[in-house]
């Protein structure tokens, strides 16, 4: 197998003038020293772990705190666990549940519906003064501010964490399930209102546009044409969004709306690491239901696609 | 699925029942269902005098986040600017902290969770060992990868925060694992879901030409899934910095810290000037990210 | 190199010698892509054998039936190019089979030298050595076309196998790249198997024709041989079942 192994090309020049991304380079460059940066500079304290304080804290949690309360010091077995698991389920765990599953799905829907009147205004396809492409003599000049503007605010809305939003909503509406609700509506309808427009605005345009020549007007053109269309994409990102709304829902219960967060937090404050263990575990399982429903749902989306 | 089906009569389906019809009427009941059993009356949505005030107070202070602070401070304490930017400096640490083991478990996860390297797909011909591979050894390490998986996922990153502090007390490196436990399943899901969805055309020809399993996933399939992995990570990068900023209501000196200072202090100016470090960091990220993926992908 | 087939598409004999140039041709579906792929060890025949260098590949081990891969070019119709790689990337992975993973890692992403200079010359002889340095995707069809053929030679086979070359590019190019392929195989001594639909092409750089129809060879003969009649039934659409036929793995 011998192959020629001169060449005339001079290699030095094609590689001293081969196509390079400055951005790229200098991206990646700036990553490693971020990394470094985080690890070296000082502000994580990784010796720390590994003092005689955290072992004894690691070990008393393990061997005190995370034992059931109620049998610590006694000589308990299997029955006596369920015994202590039932009462807590019973008590607290399954009423804790069901809310944050409410809270979650009621976050959810509410988020949709609102990032869908978001998505068809930030998408520049539909909010322009030429909707879908239209050759024809030009709308209201003021459309063309209009996707800038609904997506400034998208941006507000998701850049906010939800447990900041529900920090503020818990002093303005007081404690009871709305601010977690909203709370987790306003941050997912900004994501999803993103999502929503860059789906809209990546739709074939042919269909569009044509439906536009036949004198559809922009409003009939966006929820006849356009949401059809979009319809299948959207709803799989709403459930992926789901799957995140279960997540926070539970941990927005710490700042006091009757989730499990605020059994957990409850717990803690207590310094009942035994209840507070079972409780994260509990919501894990919430979890867990939560995104096998929602892929069997993605999945049906995909094949009735 | 590829039944045949009898034409459907026009007249008795005036309108067609797909999957997304019926799975959008049925969240709205859902959405109905869950208001019914949630404590939620619509009344309680307007605040209350007190809340109203607030409420105003607050929305007002958005267009003028505090330059200073509110209230006199002691003697010694750095600027308001200069303390917002610390905090953003130690958000973006911490973030940057926990995605580094997180991408770290991300693509270790990944790549055992993918049944595409031992499946023997990719492989062909049959040896004993890669007979045990594809039938006992790969079905093992790809479910207790997924296990492992999920259970990393199924967690908040708040509430792994929570347990570590209970474990071990405040320790800054707990928050980094809080993150990173989380961020690093969800990677992993989403990275070995990337990877089985590739197109699998040049993985093929590397087979082809004489490589091995390994070298096919590794050569043939992961660069094509690269830049999804590249934009993901990014935007997961984005998500970390929020959840480190709200780890900081749990006394991590992050944003969520100073925000929560200023809240108990009802100095709502001063929480926009925080809120709005936080807002920059996100557009930041958003906006490099952005950069790279209109130079890689357009 | 020889190869008694009898895949499932049909009855099928075929013995090609080291060093020999054919064409297969037939219309659509005939089978071109299957035989290929089996001459390749990429598919198993579900009865019969494949043999090469005297070897049966049914009964090779996997590290064995690498190293017959290994030997074994061959350029996909879809060309089969990881596109958001440098040139240079993909035709170094040619050379993967013979490698160990580590040994791959390291030339892959830290080529020597000589290795560059070695995909550089195929580059070169294949007509676009100024791409070496370039982002596969950057290039047009044709190029591309020939960054696969150079990944293939790259490998240093004894056979070349090309699907259908000719599929994306228009009639001169085509005929450029055929002869180009037919004179680097004369060079080096390289069995060469093309799947070719358009006889005239075929007849004017190939000195033997094998014409496939419905899974079956039609003819087998040297091209002067091959008369017009011959032709034309293979590509009449009478009596021609449609079946895609692809034997299970």
């Amino acid at each position: 197998m011998s192959t020629a192994q001169r060449t005339a090309l001079d290699l030095d020049r094609l590689r001293r003038e081969r196509p390079r991304s400055r951005l790229a380079r200098a991206s990646l460059l700036g990553l490693v020293a971020l990394v470094a940066y985080s690890w070296l500079g000082g502000d994580i304290a990784l010796d720390d772990l590994f003092s005689t304080r955290r072992a004894e804290n690691l070990a008393r949690f393990l061997a005190v705190d995370a034992a059931p309360h109620a049998l610590r010091g006694t000589d308990w077995g299997c029955s006596d666990w369920l015994a202590f698991a039932h009462g807590l389920w019973q008590d607290r765990g399954y009423a804790g549940l069901l809310q944050t599953l409410a809270i979650s799905v009621l976050a959810i829907v509410l988020a949709g519906i609102a990032a869908l009147g978001g998505a068809f205004l930030a998408a520049r396809n539909v909010a322009s003064p030429t909707p879908f492409g239209d050759a024809g003599r030009p709308g209201w000049p003021a459309w063309r501010v209009v996707a800038p503007l609904v997506r400034a605010w998208l941006v507000l809305l998701r850049a906010v964490p939800e447990y900041v939003w529900a920090f503020l909503l818990l002093a303005m509406l007081g404690p009871n399930a709305w601010p977690a609700v909203l709370a987790l509506a306003i941050h997912n309808a900004g994501i999803l209102g993103k999502l929503g427009a860059e789906t809209v605005e990546n739709l074939d345009p042919r269909p569009l546009s044509a439906w536009r020549s036949l004198g559809a007007s922009r409003a009939q053109g966006a929820w006849l044409a356009a949401l059809p269309l979009a319809a299948n994409r959207y709803l799989l990102y709403f459930f992926y969004r789901f799957e995140t709304c279960v997540r926070e829902a539970t941990v927005l219960g710490m700042l006091g709306v009757v989730s499990l967060g605020y059994w957990i937090q409850d717990s803690r404050a207590k310094q009942f690491y035994d209840e507070m263990l079972a409780f994260v575990v509990l919501g894990a399982g919430l979890v867990l239901a939560a995104d096998l429903a929602s892929a069997l749902v993605r999945r049906a989306l995909r094949r009735g696609a | 699925m590829s039944n045949p089906r009898p034409p459907p009569d026009p007249a008795r389906r005036p309108f067609p029942v797909t999957p997304r019809v019926s799975v959008a009427a049925s969240l709205l009941v859902a959405g109905l269902a869950a208001w019914l059993a949630l404590d939620a009356p619509l009344a309680r949505l307007v605040p209350e005098s007190g809340g109203l005030a607030v409420a105003r107070e607050f929305f007002a202070a958005a267009l003028r986040p505090a330059l200073d602070y509110e209230a006199p401070v002691p003697a010694g304490t750095p600027h308001i600017l200069a303390q917002a930017l610390a905090a953003a400096r130690r958000t973006v640490v911490f973030a940057t902290a926990a995605m580094s083991v997180a991408l770290v478990l991300g693509i270790a996860l990944g790549f055992l969770s993918t049944s595409a390297w031992w499946s023997g797909e990719l492989s062909g011909g049959a040896g004993p060992l890669r007979r045990l591979c594809a039938r006992t050894l790969g079905p093992t390490v790809w479910a207790a990868a997924r296990l492992v998986i999920v259970v990393m996922r199924s967690v908040h990153e708040l509430l792994w925060a929570v347990l570590f502090l209970a474990a071990f007390g405040l320790n800054t490196a707990g928050a980094v694992a809080a993150i990173a436990i989380p961020y690093g399943g969800t990677l992993a899901k989403i990275f070995s879901e990337m990877v089985e969805e590739a197109p699998r055309d040049a993985a093929w020809a590397l087979r082809g030409a004489g490589a091995t399993p390994l070298q096919v996933f590794v050569f043939g399939l992961v660069p094509r899934a690269a830049p999804d992995m590249a934009a993901y990570s990014f935007y997961r990068f984005e998500c970390a910095v929020r959840s480190a900023a709200v780890l900081g209501f749990f006394g991590f000196p992050t944003l969520g810290y100073a925000i929560a200072q200023a809240f108990e202090n009802l100095h709502y100016r001063e929480v926009w000037t925080y809120l709005y470090a936080l807002v920059a960091l996100v557009l930041a990220i958003e906006a490099w990210s952005g950069a790279l993926r209109r130079r890689f992908v357009a | 190199m020889a190869f008694a087939g009898r895949p499932a598409l049909a009855a099928l004999d075929l013995v090609v010698e080291p060093g020999e140039a054919l064409a297969l041709v037939g219309p659509s579906g005939a089978g071109k892509t299957t035989l290929l792929r089996l001459l390749n060890a990429s598919l198993a025949p579900t009865s019969g054998t494949v043999c090469v260098d005297g070897q049966r590949l049914d009964e090779l081990g996997p590290r064995a039936l690498r190293a017959v891969r290994a030997r074994i070019g061959f350029v996909h119709q879809d060309l089969a190019l990881v596109p958001n790689v440098r040139v240079l990337v993909n035709v170094l992975s040619g050379r993967l089979g013979r490698q160990g993973f580590l040994a791959g890692v390291r030339s892959l992403c830290l080529p020597s030298r000589a290795e560059v200079a070695r995909a550089a010359a195929i580059l070169e002889r294949v007509g676009i050595g100024e791409k070496l340095y370039q982002r596969t995707d950057s290039l047009s069809g044709g190029q591309r076309q020939r960054v696969a053929l150079a990944r293939a030679l790259y490998q240093g086979p004894a056979a070349l196998l090309l699907d259908e070359p000719v599929s994306s590019v228009d009639p001169a190019r085509a005929r450029d790249l055929v002869e180009l392929v037919a004179a680097i195989s004369r060079e080096r001594g390289l069995t060469l198997i093309v799947s070719i639909h358009d006889i005239q092409l075929a007849r004017a750089c190939f000195p033997r024709l094998v014409g496939l129809r419905a899974g079956r060879i039609a003819f087998d003969a040297p091209t002067g041989r091959v008369t017009e009649r011959e032709l034309a039934a293979l590509y009449s659409l009478e009596g021609l079942e449609r079946v895609e036929p692809a034997p299970s793995a």
